[in-house]
Protein backbone atom coordinates (compact mmCIF):
# COMPACT_ATOMS: atom_id res chain seq x y z
CA UNK A 1 0.00 0.00 0.00
CA UNK A 2 2.52 2.50 0.93
CA UNK A 3 5.05 1.58 -2.06
CA UNK A 4 1.69 2.34 -4.01
CA UNK A 5 1.40 5.36 -2.58
CA UNK A 6 4.88 5.73 -3.39
CA UNK A 7 4.76 4.72 -6.84
CA UNK A 8 2.04 6.91 -7.22
CA UNK A 9 3.71 9.94 -5.96
CA UNK A 10 6.42 9.64 -8.70
CA UNK A 11 4.66 8.99 -11.81
CA UNK A 12 2.71 11.99 -10.60
CA UNK A 13 5.94 13.64 -10.41
CA UNK A 14 7.12 12.62 -13.75
CA UNK A 15 3.58 13.39 -15.36
CA UNK A 16 3.92 16.51 -13.38
CA UNK A 17 7.83 17.14 -14.87
CA UNK A 18 6.15 16.34 -18.35
CA UNK A 19 3.51 19.01 -17.76
CA UNK A 20 6.67 21.49 -16.99
CA UNK A 21 8.38 20.54 -19.57
CA UNK A 22 7.85 22.78 -23.04
CA UNK A 23 9.16 21.13 -26.56
CA UNK A 24 11.78 24.13 -26.74
CA UNK A 25 13.36 22.39 -23.75
CA UNK A 26 13.21 19.20 -25.41
CA UNK A 27 14.65 20.38 -28.53
CA UNK A 28 17.64 22.35 -26.43
CA UNK A 29 18.35 19.12 -24.47
CA UNK A 30 19.15 17.47 -27.33
CA UNK A 31 20.86 20.30 -29.14
CA UNK A 32 23.19 19.80 -25.03
CA UNK A 33 22.99 15.99 -25.94
CA UNK A 34 24.20 16.07 -29.47
CA UNK A 35 27.21 18.66 -29.06
CA UNK A 36 28.13 16.94 -26.14
CA UNK A 37 28.46 13.95 -27.94
CA UNK A 38 30.79 15.92 -30.77
CA UNK A 39 32.98 17.17 -28.08
CA UNK A 40 33.44 13.61 -26.87
CA UNK A 41 34.70 12.54 -29.95
CA UNK A 42 36.95 15.35 -30.79
CA UNK A 43 38.78 14.87 -27.28
CA UNK A 44 39.07 11.03 -27.66
CA UNK A 45 40.13 11.70 -31.32
CA UNK A 46 42.61 14.00 -30.27
CA UNK A 47 43.68 11.94 -26.56
CA UNK A 48 44.32 8.64 -29.16
CA UNK A 49 45.84 10.38 -31.99
CA UNK A 50 49.88 9.72 -31.82
CA UNK A 51 52.55 12.91 -32.39
CA UNK A 52 52.57 12.31 -36.31
CA UNK A 53 48.63 12.19 -36.72
CA UNK A 54 48.79 15.65 -34.22
CA UNK A 55 51.15 16.98 -36.63
CA UNK A 56 49.51 15.89 -39.84
CA UNK A 57 47.59 18.64 -41.38
CA UNK A 58 45.80 16.06 -43.22
CA UNK A 59 45.16 14.79 -40.30
CA UNK A 60 43.70 17.07 -38.88
CA UNK A 61 41.40 18.07 -41.43
CA UNK A 62 40.20 14.62 -41.82
CA UNK A 63 39.10 15.15 -37.69
CA UNK A 64 37.45 18.78 -38.75
CA UNK A 65 35.63 17.06 -41.58
CA UNK A 66 34.70 14.78 -39.59
CA UNK A 67 33.08 16.57 -36.28
CA UNK A 68 31.36 18.91 -39.00
CA UNK A 69 29.70 15.93 -40.43
CA UNK A 70 28.85 14.30 -37.38
CA UNK A 71 27.67 18.21 -36.90
CA UNK A 72 25.41 18.18 -39.29
CA UNK A 73 24.06 14.38 -39.93
CA UNK A 74 22.96 14.25 -35.83
CA UNK A 75 21.37 17.42 -36.11
CA UNK A 76 19.71 16.87 -38.94
CA UNK A 77 17.91 13.52 -37.61
CA UNK A 78 17.24 14.90 -33.92
CA UNK A 79 15.53 17.43 -35.70
CA UNK A 80 13.21 15.20 -38.05
CA UNK A 81 12.64 12.76 -35.07
CA UNK A 82 11.79 15.79 -33.01
CA UNK A 83 9.22 17.01 -35.93
CA UNK A 84 7.73 14.26 -35.59
CA UNK A 85 6.81 14.70 -31.98
CA UNK A 86 6.49 18.45 -31.63
CA UNK A 87 2.48 18.98 -32.19
CA UNK A 88 3.48 21.56 -34.10
CA UNK A 89 5.49 23.43 -31.16
CA UNK A 90 8.91 23.70 -33.14
CA UNK A 91 6.68 26.10 -35.54
CA UNK A 92 5.34 28.88 -32.88
CA UNK A 93 7.48 31.80 -32.39
CA UNK A 94 9.37 32.48 -29.26
CA UNK A 95 7.73 34.87 -27.13
CA UNK A 96 9.39 37.63 -24.72
CA UNK A 97 10.77 35.60 -21.87
CA UNK A 98 12.42 32.47 -24.27
CA UNK A 99 13.49 35.36 -26.41
CA UNK A 100 15.00 36.77 -22.81
CA UNK A 101 16.69 33.45 -22.64
CA UNK A 102 17.84 33.13 -25.29
CA UNK A 103 19.97 35.85 -25.38
CA UNK A 104 21.49 35.09 -22.16
CA UNK A 105 22.34 32.16 -23.52
CA UNK A 106 23.65 34.17 -26.49
CA UNK A 107 25.79 36.41 -23.92
CA UNK A 108 27.78 33.36 -21.69
CA UNK A 109 28.35 31.60 -25.76
CA UNK A 110 29.70 34.76 -26.81
CA UNK A 111 31.83 35.29 -23.14
CA UNK A 112 33.37 31.96 -24.07
CA UNK A 113 34.16 32.49 -27.46
CA UNK A 114 35.96 35.90 -26.64
CA UNK A 115 38.43 33.75 -24.39
CA UNK A 116 38.93 31.05 -26.71
CA UNK A 117 39.58 33.73 -29.40
CA UNK A 118 42.25 35.49 -27.28
CA UNK A 119 43.87 32.69 -26.26
CA UNK A 120 44.39 31.31 -29.62
CA UNK A 121 45.77 34.48 -30.88
CA UNK A 122 47.93 34.25 -27.54
CA UNK A 123 49.12 30.79 -27.92
CA UNK A 124 49.63 31.73 -32.17
CA UNK A 125 51.81 34.55 -31.09
CA UNK A 126 53.85 32.25 -28.81
CA UNK A 127 54.19 29.68 -31.49
CA UNK A 128 55.61 32.79 -33.84
CA UNK A 129 58.14 33.16 -30.96
CA UNK A 130 58.81 29.49 -30.24
CA UNK A 131 62.69 29.81 -31.71
CA UNK A 132 63.30 32.52 -28.72
CA UNK A 133 61.20 30.62 -26.04
CA UNK A 134 62.55 26.86 -26.59
CA UNK A 135 59.66 24.61 -25.67
CA UNK A 136 57.52 22.37 -28.09
CA UNK A 137 54.22 23.18 -27.91
CA UNK A 138 51.30 20.81 -29.27
CA UNK A 139 50.86 21.50 -33.50
CA UNK A 140 48.01 23.31 -34.62
CA UNK A 141 47.15 24.17 -31.14
CA UNK A 142 45.40 27.60 -31.51
CA UNK A 143 43.26 25.76 -33.77
CA UNK A 144 42.11 23.44 -31.38
CA UNK A 145 41.54 26.25 -28.82
CA UNK A 146 39.30 28.00 -31.35
CA UNK A 147 37.58 24.81 -31.77
CA UNK A 148 37.50 23.95 -28.44
CA UNK A 149 35.81 27.04 -27.52
CA UNK A 150 33.33 26.99 -29.94
CA UNK A 151 31.45 23.50 -28.50
CA UNK A 152 31.99 24.94 -24.91
CA UNK A 153 29.81 27.94 -26.25
CA UNK A 154 27.53 25.96 -27.72
CA UNK A 155 27.22 23.80 -24.86
CA UNK A 156 27.33 26.96 -22.20
CA UNK A 157 24.43 28.21 -25.01
CA UNK A 158 21.91 25.33 -24.53
CA UNK A 159 22.81 24.71 -20.89
CA UNK A 160 22.06 28.07 -19.74
CA UNK A 161 19.21 28.81 -21.57
CA UNK A 162 17.67 25.00 -20.24
CA UNK A 163 18.71 26.42 -16.57
CA UNK A 164 17.31 29.83 -16.90
CA UNK A 165 14.64 28.64 -18.07
CA UNK A 166 13.79 25.88 -15.35
CA UNK A 167 14.71 28.07 -12.65
CA UNK A 168 13.55 31.38 -14.10
CA UNK A 169 16.29 33.36 -12.86
CA UNK A 170 16.61 34.82 -16.09
CA UNK A 171 17.84 38.42 -15.46
CA UNK A 172 21.17 37.40 -13.85
CA UNK B 1 15.25 47.16 -9.74
CA UNK B 2 13.82 44.61 -11.03
CA UNK B 3 12.10 42.33 -8.96
CA UNK B 4 11.61 39.13 -10.02
CA UNK B 5 8.18 38.05 -8.38
CA UNK B 6 7.27 37.66 -4.21
CA UNK B 7 10.64 36.85 -1.98
CA UNK B 8 10.09 35.86 1.14
CA UNK B 9 10.19 38.92 2.73
CA UNK B 10 6.79 39.62 0.25
CA UNK B 11 8.58 42.14 -1.97
CA UNK B 12 7.43 42.31 -5.47
CA UNK B 13 4.91 41.37 -7.82
CA UNK B 14 2.30 38.43 -7.20
CA UNK B 15 -0.69 37.83 -9.07
CA UNK B 16 -3.81 35.68 -8.97
CA UNK B 17 -3.99 34.07 -11.49
CA UNK B 18 -4.08 30.56 -10.73
CA UNK B 19 -7.11 31.49 -8.87
CA UNK B 20 -8.41 33.32 -11.44
CA UNK B 21 -8.00 30.76 -13.93
CA UNK B 22 -9.99 28.45 -11.50
CA UNK B 23 -12.98 31.09 -11.13
CA UNK B 24 -12.82 30.77 -14.78
CA UNK B 25 -15.01 27.58 -15.80
CA UNK B 26 -11.08 25.44 -14.35
CA UNK B 27 -9.56 27.51 -17.23
CA UNK B 28 -5.81 25.32 -18.07
CA UNK B 29 -2.50 27.29 -18.65
CA UNK B 30 -2.42 26.32 -22.08
CA UNK B 31 -5.48 27.61 -22.84
CA UNK B 32 -4.87 30.61 -21.11
CA UNK B 33 -1.12 30.92 -23.03
CA UNK B 34 -2.94 30.44 -26.45
CA UNK B 35 -5.33 33.78 -25.74
CA UNK B 36 -2.56 35.68 -24.78
CA UNK B 37 -0.01 34.77 -27.12
CA UNK B 38 2.54 33.06 -24.84
CA UNK B 39 3.75 29.30 -24.31
CA UNK B 40 2.07 27.72 -21.33
CA UNK B 41 5.69 27.99 -19.26
CA UNK B 42 5.48 31.18 -19.38
CA UNK B 43 2.03 31.20 -17.92
CA UNK B 44 3.39 29.14 -15.44
CA UNK B 45 6.13 30.99 -14.47
CA UNK B 46 4.34 34.25 -14.45
CA UNK B 47 1.90 32.28 -11.74
CA UNK B 48 5.03 31.19 -9.47
CA UNK B 49 6.22 34.37 -9.58
CA UNK B 50 9.56 33.81 -11.29
CA UNK B 51 8.86 35.88 -14.48
CA UNK B 52 7.15 39.75 -14.20
CA UNK B 53 5.50 39.48 -17.48
CA UNK B 54 5.30 42.42 -19.92
CA UNK B 55 3.08 45.10 -19.84
CA UNK B 56 1.17 43.91 -22.80
CA UNK B 57 0.95 40.20 -21.43
CA UNK B 58 -0.25 41.59 -18.22
CA UNK B 59 -2.98 44.10 -19.50
CA UNK B 60 -3.75 40.60 -22.10
CA UNK B 61 -4.23 38.77 -18.73
CA UNK B 62 -6.30 41.34 -16.96
CA UNK B 63 -8.53 41.29 -20.59
CA UNK B 64 -8.97 37.52 -20.41
CA UNK B 65 -10.38 38.07 -16.79
CA UNK B 66 -11.84 40.95 -17.57
CA UNK B 67 -10.56 42.64 -14.37
CA UNK B 68 -8.81 46.44 -14.17
CA UNK B 69 -4.45 45.09 -14.02
CA UNK B 70 -4.81 46.04 -10.18
CA UNK B 71 -6.39 43.28 -9.43
CA UNK B 72 -5.08 40.40 -11.14
CA UNK B 73 -1.06 41.94 -10.36
CA UNK B 74 -0.10 43.43 -6.65
CA UNK B 75 2.88 45.01 -6.24
CA UNK B 76 4.47 45.26 -2.83
CA UNK B 77 7.71 47.44 -2.45
CA UNK B 78 10.58 47.59 0.73
CA UNK B 79 8.31 50.18 1.93
CA UNK B 80 4.82 48.94 2.68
Amino acid sequence: MEWGIVNMSNLQKVHQWLQETSFREVTLSVDLIVTGYIFYIYLSRMYYASAEELASTVWISGVLLEVIIYSVVLMVISYIALAFVSDDELNQPMDVREKQINLVGYKYSAMILQVGVVLAMVQYGIEQQAETILFETIPHLPLHILLVAFLTAELAHYGVQLYKGRTGDIYG
Amino acid sequence: MIFMGKNDAGVGISNSIRTLRFLHDEMTQKQLAELIGVTRQTVMAIESNKYSPTLEVAFKIAEVFNLPLEEVFRYRSTAD
